[in-house]
């Protein structure tokens, strides 16, 4: 299904690792999905710089899956040792809030124990699936806004046969 | 009589991409619909003390910090996403209403750069002057930022994605041409 042109995978891994990163990294996060858009936006610019052939939509969003799928293997790794930083702080704030308040809600432990549990191999694999297919989607979102950006300044050499791709309105602006 | 080859011709590849488009926008809201319903599962089912609730805010944490203080409340509990991102989804689903008024069903354009400029302008600023504690904006204007910036978006996903399936199909009529 995916067709991915030559060349697109260098900058999908430098937008996709740049993304990942910043996803994974505490307090820089609260940018939340936008790190992964802009990652993709990147990769977009980064691929319009070293061809000659104009960005078209479905480009954009294939390169922008490229990244996202970068971004999540980035992202699961990174987040590694910040999980386990997390979860100590976590159960530190918790347990010193509780000497505080006389009546604590109801299942606070149950609660506190789902979210700050040891992270299983099973955990670890679903997180990743999950982040790869959610990150490509928001990755094909970047791509095409990338391509809307970066994919017109170029037009290809008139006669050629990527002129073919100006008899596309999809790739143009209104 | 021999023009009206060309006519028919035209006749059917804009029947065909109405087709597409009609086909890719119904797909699109319903996916759309089921994350969005997510969203607001998670808090019914940590109210419900449901062992799911878990993975439902699971699934949404990678693209939200879910930091409770700057989500808006359901069912007595945070929203699987922060204010900002539950405006970029409400934001996703004006522009998916407003599609169809805007641009009809024919073969999708790409918005201009400059528009997605300027709708990016609200969001950007203000996360950014967040982040840096120029200033802390309160939940309806996180929200609001999130709307105005949602709402460009299903016309990226619309054009892209007919664009693919387009380009697919053409490529496999041409190969079906081929001898």
């Amino acid at each position: 299904m995916i067709h991915e042109r030559p060349g697109m995978v260098q900058p999908a891994l430098i937008g996709g690792i740049a993304a990942g990163i910043l996803t994974a990294v505490p307090f820089v996060n609260c940018f939340c999905c936008l790190w992964i858009i802009g990652g993709a936006i990147v990769a977009a610019y980064l691929y319009n710089k070293r061809t000659s052939v104009p960005l078209t939509p479905g480009d954009g969003a294939v390169l922008g899956i490229l990244t996202g799928i970068a971004a999540a293997v980035t992202d699961s790794i990174v987040s590694l040792p910040f999980e386990r930083m997390n979860q100590e702080f976590v159960q530190r704030f918790m347990t010193q809030f509780s000497e505080f308040v006389e009546e604590m809600p109801s299942g606070w432990e149950r609660w506190l124990d789902q979210r700050t549990g040891p992270m299983s191999p099973a955990w670890f694999l679903l997180g990743l699936l999950s982040s790869a297919v959610i990150y490509a989607a928001f990755g094909a979102l970047g791509g095409l806004i990338g391509a809307s950006i970066v994919g017109r300044k170029k037009g290809p050499p008139p006669g050629s046969p990527a002129d073919e791709t100006n008899q596309n309105p999809g790739y143009r602006q209104p | 009589m021999p023009e009206e080859v060309p006519l028919k011709k035209d006749r059917d590849d804009r029947a065909r991409i109405r087709k597409a488009v009609l086909t890719i926008y119904l797909a699109t809201a319903a996916a759309f619909l089921v994350w969005l319903g997510g969203i607001l599962l998670a808090p019914y089912l940590e109210s419900r003390s449901s062992p799911w609730a878990g993975l439902a805010y699971f699934v949404y944490k990678p693209v939200c910090h879910q930091i409770a203080d700057r989500s808006f409340s359901c069912f007595g509990r945070p929203l699987a996403v922060c204010a900002r991102c539950t405006g970029i989804y409400l934001g996703f689903l004006i522009g998916l209403g407003l599609y169809p008024l805007l641009r009809g069903w024919g073969r999708p354009a790409l918005p201009a750069g400059r528009v997605f400029f300027l709708v990016s302008a609200p969001i950007l600023l203000d996360t950014a002057a967040n982040f840096l504690r120029l200033w802390d904006t309160p939940n309806a204007g996180r929200l609001v930022t999130g709307i105005l910036w949602g709402t460009i978006l299903p016309f990226y996903v619309m054009s892209g994605l007919a664009d693919l399936v387009l380009s697919r199909k053409k490529r496999l009529k041409s190969a079906r041409n081929c001898p």
